[in-house]
């Protein structure tokens, strides 16, 4: 994106600065709505009554005082869900220890960072940024909806249980950084290992505090115990035994993930999904089977070692297979064309069309624990919308409007007669500069005379 | 007795007497008097044609000349045109500190990891600043010439960078110039080097774990007491010990806030546990000052007007950039004066510590109050600092720390020609023709 785009944008993030409340009233009417859940309305309306989805239907009437988008000719879907990437954090992983499930990426987060608007103009209403993949068990993450304007703490959205990083394979082995450093584990049996013994610590440190509690409420010792010192380093792995916090799991080969789903099952703990999972293919049955997700690419592989064998069709492959697909940016530019990506499953994957649509709403809602609140336009969801203006799976098509909680956080129209306007004054001051330096030579077109 | 043997008594008698009583005078200091000034005590009014004392370090007394007699033996100071201010204040200084330059870590070397003796784990909790200090002359006047007679010095390096000493910059070694130490306890949002935490969020969790643990380590001894010492003692430790009268029982903690999300992490810290904390930098606390007004916490407030990084001003354009720091970011300090959220100005961060005044005018221009900066710079960080009662103000039994310049504070030419400390007389050099 060139310099002036990107100022165009700061100048949007100052305009849209002082609106106030994060929740509105919005009317979008005569829209063809792709609800996910329930098929697909022609003439569509939906009302969004305080961020909430009050009503879908057709040949509704919009109530007064509320401000309506005149969706006609478009397409209407829920917004678009980023299911893992690293936008709106100054830093993305701790790699001072192999396990750091103490730390909490919303300490790190950034409510400036433009990539927040770069992925609104792409209908993303909903993204989870993540710890990286440095350590077997990174920290914890976090959901945020990209509201551009916004202070960074009302961005952030805390429905849904919480999540924490792992990671297999590569990366937690450092072996992609030369020369390799010289830190436990440098393989993948070592990964396994660590990530084990931690499980087996938290569970004791769950079954202290347990004990602990349970005494307090008896009353029974004498003298009355001492809690246990807090060690924030296993209290989210305690909360991940209790059910509390799903696991987000880097991981790439078939035999990794398989072993994985039986820690998952030994320690009684779920996973919400296997991160790119490029050999997701291999174990379709074993993944549908144990309800454990996938959010991988659509089209990259083999760009390293452990993603040799991965294949064209992965996504479709297992999505046909009954696992849950979601398909993520981990930082690429397709985090503003999720929905291309989503096309390709449809155009080269052979998914059908609602499956396809899936990938990048519902089934990541899914994956992430919210599809109680995300991923589909129905009644009591929140009125998080994207609208295209041909179909989202279109190669022609482009994100229009985008809209969280009932108001506009991203308008197409708008946001090119801003660009036009500044264009405008920017070539009025340079045809005045110009015309008083040199008065013999006249102003070309773009109000340069040089 | 033969005569010289008595003039011999009476010689020995007054060598005696004058040795002793000579060391009961040493004691007493100059006595000054500064006459037809005006004086801006900084509480209540300014008094035009006024007489100030001096005496043995301290201030004896403030008012209108008329009302003042003078002692016999003050050395009298015409200050005819001239205005006495209190001394200034600086709450956040590195002075007299040698700081060594690290080179920020390259990409590699974080994952790579760097040699054991360039490591740093940040936990520099007994750092004294007070410890390290090498006073020179040099670095003193400069700060005279800007009217400072008083700074907080401040240890640099590392998320629990250490503890300050307040100073009195007088003419005399380290301890004879503390007024507190130590000062506060100082933490910045910045990793550890080459070692963990090599991030923000882990310096967060190592922060809030050493808090935990501070409580769980005095309940522990807490236990052990109660207990008649019939069970094991509580392993001993020296961090902890040290991190509890600043984590458990309200000892001072200075937070370097550089952006506005150190400010939200400074205040849930606080939050969390309930500490006595006060945020020093706070340039971006305009864009949170809802939350720091609610929060009610005391502010130290840079002047660099230069927005950080994370900011969206630092990413625009040359010429948005340009507006951000002559009108954007100048306005912080008038914006906090404006909602009545104390805060004190230092010269923390500035290129040049000599832009200090024409930083604050910036303020000014963007408008901060003049009585509000002057407010900012003696009785607020006195206040922070815990020294109100003998600083920060002209008024009897106050330590004699006073400014004395040739016109308002705040204007462009007025020159600083002399200051007090501990009531001992700097002339300021006045170089031909220069324009502070």
């Amino acid at each position: 994106m060139s310099e002036k785009t990107y100022r165009l944008i700061l100048s949007v993030f100052l305009i849209l600065a002082p609106v106030s409340a994060g929740a509105q009233d919005l009317f979008i009417k005569d829209g063809t709505l792709l609800t996910v859940t329930n098929g697909t309305i022609a003439e569509g309306d939906i009302l969004i009554r305080d961020g909430r989805i009050a009503v879908v239907g057709s040949d509704l009437k919009a109530p007064s005082g509320v401000r309506v988008i005149d969706a006609s000719g478009r397409f209407v879907m829920p917004g678009l869900i980023d299911s893992h990437t690293h936008i709106a954090l100054t830093d993305t992983n701790e790699l001072g220890a192999v396990v750091t499930s103490e730390v909490n990426v919303r300490d790190m987060v950034n409510g400036e960072d433009r990539r927040l608007f770069n992925v609104l103009t792409g209908g993303v209403t909903l993204i989870h940024t993540m710890h990286g993949s440095a350590n077997p068990i990174g920290g914890q993450n976090i959901l945020m909806k990209p509201k551009w304007g916004r202070a960074a703490e009302e961005m952030i959205f805390s429905a849904g249980p919480g999540s924490l990083k792992f990671a297999l394979g590569e990366n937690p082995k450092q072996a992609i950084f030369y020369p390799a450093k010289a830190r436990y584990p440098k393989s993948r049996m070592g990964v396994k290992a660590i990530i084990r013994r931690e499980l087996i610590r938290a569970r004791e440190y769950m079954l202290l505090w347990d004990r602990y509690h349970a005494s307090v409420e008896t009353g029974e010792s004498d003298p009355r115990p001492m809690p246990p010192r807090r060690d924030l380093r296993l209290e989210p792995l305690a909360d991940l035994l209790r059910g509390k916090t799903w696991a987000h799991v880097h991981a790439y080969r078939a035999d990794e993930m398989l072993e994985f789903l039986d820690l998952a099952r030994e320690f009684h703990f779920r996973i919400g999904s296997f991160e790119h999972a490029s050999e997701a293919f291999k174990i379709a049955k074993e993944l549908a089977a144990a309800e454990v997700g996938i959010t991988c690419f659509m089209e990259n592989w083999s760009y390293k070692m452990e993603t040799a064998e991965g294949i064209a069709n992965n996504a479709a492959f297992c999505a046909r297979h009954g696992v849950t697909v979601a398909l993520n940016s981990d930082l690429g530019p397709q985090m503003m064309f999720l929905f291309n990506q989503a096309g390709k499953a449809l155009r080269y994957g052979g998914l059908p069309e609602e499956e396809a649509l899936k990938l990048v709403t519902l089934n990541s809602a899914r994956i992430l624990g919210v599809d109680d609140r995300l991923g589909s336009l129905e009644v009591g969801k929140d009125g998080d919308i994207a609208i295209f203006n041909r179909h989202p799976l279109s190669a022609y098509t482009r994100c229009e409007i985008t809209i969280i909680e009932g108001v506009v956080y991203f308008d197409r129209d708008a946001y090119l007669e801003t660009q036009r306007r500044e264009e405008e004054k920017r070539r009025k001051e340079k045809k005045k500069k110009d015309d008083g330096k040199r008065p013999g030579r006249p102003a070309g077109p773009m109000g340069g005379g040089r | 007795m033969k005569r010289s043997g008595i003039r011999k008594m009476g010689f020995l008698f007054l060598l005696v007497v004058s040795i002793t009583a000579g060391s009961a005078f040493a004691d007493v200091g100059p006595a000054y008097a500064l006459v037809k000034c005006r004086i801006v005590p900084g509480t209540g009014d300014i008094i035009e044609d006024g007489a100030l004392l001096v005496r043995d370090g301290l201030i004896t007394a403030v008012g209108p000349r008329q009302e003042i007699p003078l002692p016999a033996d003050a050395e009298v100071i015409d200050g005819q045109g001239k205005t006495v201010y209190p001394g200034l204040i600086d709450a956040w200084t590195s002075l007299f500190l040698k700081i060594p330059k690290r080179p920020p870590l390259g990409f590699m070397q974080a994952f790579e990891g760097i040699p054991k003796d360039q490591q740093d784990d940040g936990r520099h909790l007994d750092y004294s600043a007070f410890e390290n200090l090498q006073p020179n002359p040099q670095d003193r006047n400069a700060l005279h010439k800007l009217g400072i007679t008083t700074v907080l010095s401040v240890p640099e390096i590392g998320y629990i960078s250490g503890r300050s000493v307040l100073i009195n910059l007088n003419r005399e070694d380290a301890a004879g110039m503390v007024l507190r130490n130590p000062a506060a306890l100082h933490l910045q949002f910045v990793a550890a080097r080459g070692v963990y935490p090599t991030s923000v969020m882990g310096a967060m969790a190592a922060l809030r774990q050493a808090a935990f643990d501070a409580a769980h380590y005095r309940d522990s001894l807490d236990r052990y007491q109660r207990s008649g010492k019939t069970i094991k003692r509580p392993r001993y430790d020296p961090f902890l010990e040290g991190l509890i009268p600043y984590a458990l029982e309200g000892g001072p903690v200075v937070i370097a806030c550089l952006n506005q999300e150190d400010i939200k992490r400074a205040l849930r810290l606080r939050e969390e546990f309930g500490l006595n904390a006060v945020l020093a930098g706070s340039e971006e606390a305009w864009r949170v000052a809802d939350m720091v007004e609610a929060a009610e916490v005391p502010l130290i407030v840079s002047v660099t007007f230069q927005p950080p990084f994370t900011s969206i001003h630092f990413s625009r354009d040359e010429e948005k950039k340009k507006e951000a720091e002559e009108e954007i970011y100048p306005a912080n300090p008038g914006e906090l004066a404006r909602r009545g959220i104390p805060f004190a100005l230092t010269s923390h961060g500035l290129k040049k510590r000599a832009d200090f005044f024409k930083q604050i005018r910036k303020a000014i221009a963007a408008g901060l109050p003049k009585e509000v900066a002057l407010e900012a710079l003696t009785i607020q960080p006195a206040r922070i600092l815990g020294v109100e009662d003998v600083l920060g103000s002209l008024a009897p039994g106050k330590i004699a720390n006073l400014v004395l310049a040739d016109g308002g504070l705040f204007e462009e030419k007025t020159r600083i020609e002399r200051v007090f400390v501990d009531g001992q007389s700097f002339e300021i050099e006045q170089p031909e023709g220069e324009k502070k």
